[in-house]
């Protein structure tokens, strides 16, 4: 590993030093000058981030990139051999066979489609109908925005006491008085999924609830006053005021909000454990690298991870943006 | 013109009533909504106040009624038991302090480091500036899908895995943030060459000038910095918890204060109305940091909107 390193700092090292001289033969050429000294100082600046970046930023990505075409076991470091797309042709095998892997898809699958209108709808709808002058608006939107402070660890260890199958969980006691029976929500692979997404909406949609409410302060009362003398409805100001002027930031928080839910771990993850029903993509990942050490597998799944979720965001964006 | 105004006087004070009252009705409905609304939203946070009071038979005998969402006033004595029991048996104050310390030094090194980096990037003149924008730009834009895994192969090569040198390893990759540097870029191109040049006539180095016209003129966005390294330090949980020892009993433990929920939780015999305080503590330090720095915050969303 260290030789490794070692290389890839030797080729970075000399790609920067290409840049740097084609900067000066450049600056050269319009008669400009560098001053040795600035120049100095400003690199002396730049060291300690430049060498973090490298060590924690740039190098876990590189490394993330050579990893996924070896079998590198973390338990036998020296024993690492390029096996070209074996892991990928493995990953495949496991998805046709409908192995963890299979599930973890099928279930981030489902907790993205979940999740993200979800979330999205709550956090519109909450920005809505806080968007207005009146009394008391103001602790509406402290009482939406609470369950964004606790954080994700918190939240999950919270409701699954929430949850729990025990006769005196709060669901379970509470549907009792309505002669339900108690259930075991996070152990019935027909709830667990569904449960964590909307926990999950209800921790995050306070967050995206104050983008909205930016959004909505930047378009112009002029054109609901406007579209009011058209006579046009509630919905169709919605519509073709509110939707129009909030498109960026509608975008931006599809995108982050897609993103997140595409890494979601944490809940299953303290909630449930490594389980058919309930394992990620994510969680897979670090099961396989963290725990089971095969750190080459696991980069192979994080390679394709982040070409499907970059392409998928390239398209929304260019979908959302480009008419 | 005069006549018509009288006729219809008495039409508009109609009108007017019939108005206010529909304007009433319609508040009437708009409040009732927002309790409904807001108490669906808070509910889980009630029950979690109200179970962090109770012993555990006193919890057990308020399931299936409205209690559960009442402290436990019956027995006011005892009603902060479960704090005291999670701060003195399980020393819940020494995963805070933890906490409270990386989170301190996490924010001094990341606005110095990526605050001269920031500077020298928005105010400078260099060979091998382009190159380095556009990695930037480059880091910021592309989605790079945890490289966690290769990060905790990297960490625990380079500082071990054992003793004191993880909690470098907890706080060295929090420490750099190209995001925080693109915040900085964008805030520093913003303050006038002037400030500079009058302070280099007075004879005053670069880094003189960054420490002392600078970062002084920096208060806001070091500020949304700071908040931001806070929140996400104690917030964080799966990265402490996979190069962090496990606690050991006897030993100053290491964790920080989210991964102390988890192993109280496994201690055998814990209570839920314990576990509950327990989270409570926890939540406590980032809401007082969410209403403090509520400006901030705001400030902070602004700018992440300039990530796309």
């Amino acid at each position: 590993m260290l030789t490794t390193t070692i290389i890839i700092l030797a080729v970075f090292v000399a790609a920067f030093a290409a840049f740097v001289v084609w900067d000066l033969v450049k600056a050269k050429k319009h008669r400009e000058r560098f001053r040795v000294k600035s120049t100095a100082t400003a690199y002396l600046m730049l060291l300690p981030a430049i060498v973090l970046a490298f060590l924690f930023i740039l190098l876990p990505i590189l490394y993330s990139l050579g990893y996924a075409f070896t079998d590198y076991y973390s338990l036998t470091p020296d024993d690492i051999n390029f096996i070209g797309f074996d892991n990928f042709a493995d990953a495949f095998k496991e998805i046709g066979n409908k192995g963890m892997l299979y599930h973890a898809i099928i279930n981030t699958l489902i907790f993205v489609v979940g999740v993200v209108p979800l979330q999205i709808g709550l956090a519109l709808g909450l920005a809505l109908f806080v968007n207005r002058k009146k009394r008391g608006v103001k602790i509406f939107k402290v009482c939406f925005f609470a369950p964004v402070v606790i954080s994700l660890s918190v939240t999950a260890f919270l409701w699954l006491e929430i949850l729990s199958p025990a006769e005196t969980g709060l669901l379970n006691s509470l549907l009792g008085i309505f002669g339900i029976k108690s259930h075991d929500w996070l152990r019935d692979p027909s709830t667990a999924m569904l449960c964590i997404i909307i926990l999950s909406a209800w921790q995050g949609c306070g967050y995206q609830m104050l983008i909205f409410l930016s959004g909505l302060t930047n378009i112009r009362s002029e054109l609901y006053e406007a579209a009011s003398l058209d006579g046009a409805g509630v919905w169709s100001k919605f519509i073709h005021v509110t939707l129009p002027g909030l498109r960026s930031t509608l975008v931006f928080v599809i995108i982050t909000v897609f993103i997140g839910a595409c890494r979601v771990m944490i809940q299953p993850m303290i909630m449930v454990g490594y389980q058919e029903h309930v394992v990620t993509l994510s969680y897979y990942m670090y099961q396989q690298g963290y725990s089971f050490r095969w750190v080459g597998y696991s980069s192979s799944i994080a390679l394709l991870m982040t070409i499907v979720i970059g392409t998928i965001t390239l398209l929304q964006r260019r979908l959302l943006r480009g008419k | 013109m005069k006549l018509n105004t009288v006729v219809s006087d008495e039409y508009v004070f109609l009108h007017k009533k019939r108005l206010k009252g529909k304007r009433i009705a319609k508040d009437v409905v708009y409040y009732v909504c927002g309790i409904v609304l807001s108490l669906l939203f808070l509910f889980p946070l009630i029950y979690m106040l109200a179970a962090s009071t109770k012993s555990e038979s006193a919890y057990v005998s308020d399931a299936g009624s409205m209690a559960m969402f009442l402290p436990d006033f019956a027995h006011l004595g005892t009603m902060f038991d479960n704090y005291g029991k999670v701060f003195t048996d399980y020393g819940i104050w020494r995963y805070a302090l933890n906490s409270f310390l990386y989170a301190a030094i996490v924010i001094v090194l990341n606005v110095l480091i990526n605050g001269l980096a920031g500077y020298v990037m928005a105010k400078l003149r260099f060979p091998g500036k382009r190159l380095l924008s556009f990695l930037i730009i480059f880091l910021i834009v592309v989605p790079v899908e945890t490289s966690i895994i290769p990060l905790y192969e990297i960490v625990s090569e380079l500082l071990g895995l054992s003793g004191v040198m993880t909690v470098a390893g907890v706080i060295l990759p929090a420490a750099i943030s190209i995001f925080n540097i693109f915040l900085f870029i964008q805030f520093f191109e913003g303050i006038p060459k002037e400030y500079e040049e009058a302070a280099r006539i007075d004879g005053a180095s670069t880094i003189g000038i960054f420490f002392k016209i600078i970062l002084p003129l920096s208060k806001p966005i070091i500020a949304t910095v700071a908040v931001f390294c806070f929140i996400g330090v104690w917030n964080d949980y799966i990265w402490p918890m996979m190069i962090l020892p496990y606690p050991e009993p006897g030993e100053w433990p290491l964790y920080p204060i989210q991964n102390a929920i988890n192993t109280i939780q496994n201690i055998p015999g814990v209570t839920t109305g314990e576990k509950m305080a327990s989270l409570i503590v926890t939540s406590i330090p980032i809401f007082i940091v969410y209403v403090a720095a509520q400006k901030y915050i705001v400030q902070g969303f602004g700018s992440a909107g300039l990530k796309m």
